[in-house]
């Protein structure tokens, strides 16, 4: 048996079927390994579809648990969707396994990295649909990070891989990485919330959106908020958004749609505005220059409530 | 089985153990009384060495537990998840064994896969509302003095993801070598661990590594147990009273 924490698996034979449904499946090559498990790339009578499998089987059964019961609409997809769940015996032993739609795509700060930051704002707001869905199914996702997030190749999309963490909403987080977990952030506890997972897109919308090494500044001990907010007034692209930001770093936010509902209404104000950028510069007293510091003025406000808030809690 | 209490010992270590009985021995006499073993290997630049990553292994298997090494910014999480899949493993053992009474021999693997994903429901559901015992057994020996901060850091975030749980939840945290005994109480029994406890002042800085004492001596803490009367003088005293609130203001490390 198998101790470690990482389920360590055993080479997969090139090709396999299940013991129960009798599917074949070639193996194609490896693509990654997650917490639970290993993910390979195979075929299904032509069909390209991704194979996780795991020694230790229940993990591996509580993710399909959690993908099963989000198995969504057509138009409205969180995650892959579930194909097959079987056993294949590898050296005489019985290993838990499961098919899932084969996501092409890239990973979310490798895609940003390749497309420029301005695209964060868009995927964030894609990305906070997403969570939704699921929070309206009574899962919150828990381990949300970049690592986690694809977006596909053909119509552009957002979609959560690696289910590892989803969790019941109320129940305690199941996995979490520290950088996005709003705990290691004193920030509240791993309860799974709706807002908990809001954290973590801010967490991520901020580490999308700056080098790596201005992220690795946010890293010091003790970890504060008070950190990514300096990042945040330094970012011209993450400026705009300090509000919902901030908003979702303190628990604000009673469902993803709200949030996404003011990060979207800020994304067309300043798409909406970006040629008249310029001219704003040069009057900075004309009314746009008002406009900008009576937000400023504004969000002061918000920041001292929230930090009262946060204080005295 | 709503009512069933979880028991695990953590051992937090970054190498061999070097005096008194076999680690092995002790995990297995551990999980022999209910009580799952699992282990951290903590390392920084310097490697674990095979010996250390056997040993580790070794006790893990014997404890019923899971092992796992990692550098020390990678504590935290690991500390969660172990602790985590250790429980599911247990509570996953004790509803095949029903199981097995029901459908034979070979139990779970009888049934189909859909209808596995509800047992794991089941499972983890189980997991969240099962009270959660463990006791977090820290190697303070000299090298594991740079990490110390990592671990006490762990050790504090370790107490939120335990009270993020819906079961009833208590940690205890000892540390090996004691002062002139093979195992210091730190924190005893607790809900909350509210202070940042200073564990690198007042380390002992021996070379002496006795792991498998520690682990017999952290199995007396847990209250099923029969203890030996040398054993219960020492580990059942009345010192061990917090201030009546759960918080140990006064257990500094």
């Amino acid at each position: 048996m198998i101790m470690s924490s990482k389920a360590t698996t055993p080479e997969l034979p090139r090709h396999f079927h299940g013991k129960w449904n009798r599917n074949e499946y070639h193996v194609l090559r490896e693509l990654g390994r997650g917490a639970n498990g290993a993910v390979y790339l195979t075929s299904r009578g032509g069909v390209k579809q991704a194979v996780k499998v795991g020694f230790e089987g229940m993990d591996l059964l509580m993710e399909v648990h959690a993908l099963k019961s989000v198995q969504q609409g057509r138009d409205s997809r969180v995650g892959p969707l579930l194909c097959d769940v079987d056993d294949l015996v590898i050296n005489g032993k019985a290993c838990t396994f499961y098919a899932m739609e084969y996501l092409e795509g890239e990973q979310l700060d490798q895609y940003v990295q390749k497309k420029g930051t301005e695209w964060v704002p868009v995927l964030i707001v894609q990305l906070l649909a997403r969570l939704d869905i699921l929070h309206k199914h009574g899962w919150v996702f828990g381990d949300l990070k970049p690592e986690n997030v694809i977006v596909t190749h053909s119509d552009k999309q957002v979609r959560l891989i690696d289910f590892g963490g989803v969790t019941k909403l109320g129940n305690a987080v199941r996995q979490f990485t520290e950088e996005y977990d709003r705990a290691y952030w004193h920030q509240g506890d791993r309860r799974a919330e709706i807002s908990y997972d809001l954290f973590s897109t801010a967490a991520m919308m901020v580490r999308l959106s700056v080098d790596s090494q201005t992220w690795q500044t946010s890293q010091g001990e003790p970890r504060q908020t008070q950190f990514l907010c300096d990042i945040i007034r330094k970012s011209e692209g993450l400026y705009p958004y300090r509000v919902p930001l901030l908003k979702a770093f303190h628990g604000k936010y009673a469902t993803a749609r709200q949030m996404r509902a003011e990060m979207l209404a800020i994304l067309r104000e300043s798409t909406a505005s970006a040629p008249a950028a310029p001219a704003q510069k040069q009057s900075p007293a004309g009314a746009g220059g008002m406009w900008i510091s009576s937000l400023f003025v504004a969000s002061m406000l918000l920041l001292a409530g929230t930090l009262y808030y946060a204080w005295f809690l | 089985m709503k009512e069933a209490t979880l028991r695990q010992i953590l051992v937090v270590t970054d190498g061999c153990s070097n005096s008194g009985m076999s680690p092995v021995a002790a995990a297995a006499l551990a999980r022999e009384q209910g009580i799952t073993v699992n282990v951290i290997g903590v390392i920084d630049k310097s490697e674990l060495g095979e010996k250390g990553e056997t040993e580790i292994r070794e006790i893990a298997e014997a404890g019923g537990g899971l092992c796992d090494i990692v550098f020390p910014q990678q504590l935290a999480q690991t500390v969660q998840m172990l602790t985590r899949k250790a429980m599911t493993r247990t509570i996953h053992q004790v509803v095949n064994k029903e199981l097995q009474e029901i459908l034979g021999d070979s139990g779970m693997t009888e049934l189909a896969p859909e209808k596995r994903v509800q047992v794991a429901g089941m499972v983890d559901e189980l997991g969240e509302k099962s009270n959660l015992n463990v006791v977090m057994l820290v190697d303070t020996s000299g090298s594991m003095k740079p990490k110390m901060s990592a671990v006490q850091q762990a050790i504090h975030d370790f107490s939120i993801s335990l009270r993020s749980r819906s079961g009833q939840s208590r940690m205890a945290v000892c540390s090996f070598p004691g002062k002139g005994k093979h195992l210091e109480v730190r924190i005893p029994w607790t809900e909350k661990v509210e202070q940042a406890h200073q564990l690198s002042s007042d380390l002992a800085m021996s070379g002496i590594t006795p792991t498998g004492p520690a682990i017999v001596e952290a199995i007396a803490l847990f209250e099923h147990v029969q203890l030996p009367q040398s054993l219960s003088d020492r580990y059942r005293d009345a010192h061990f009273e917090d201030d009546g609130e759960g918080n140990l203001r006064d257990h500094v490390f």
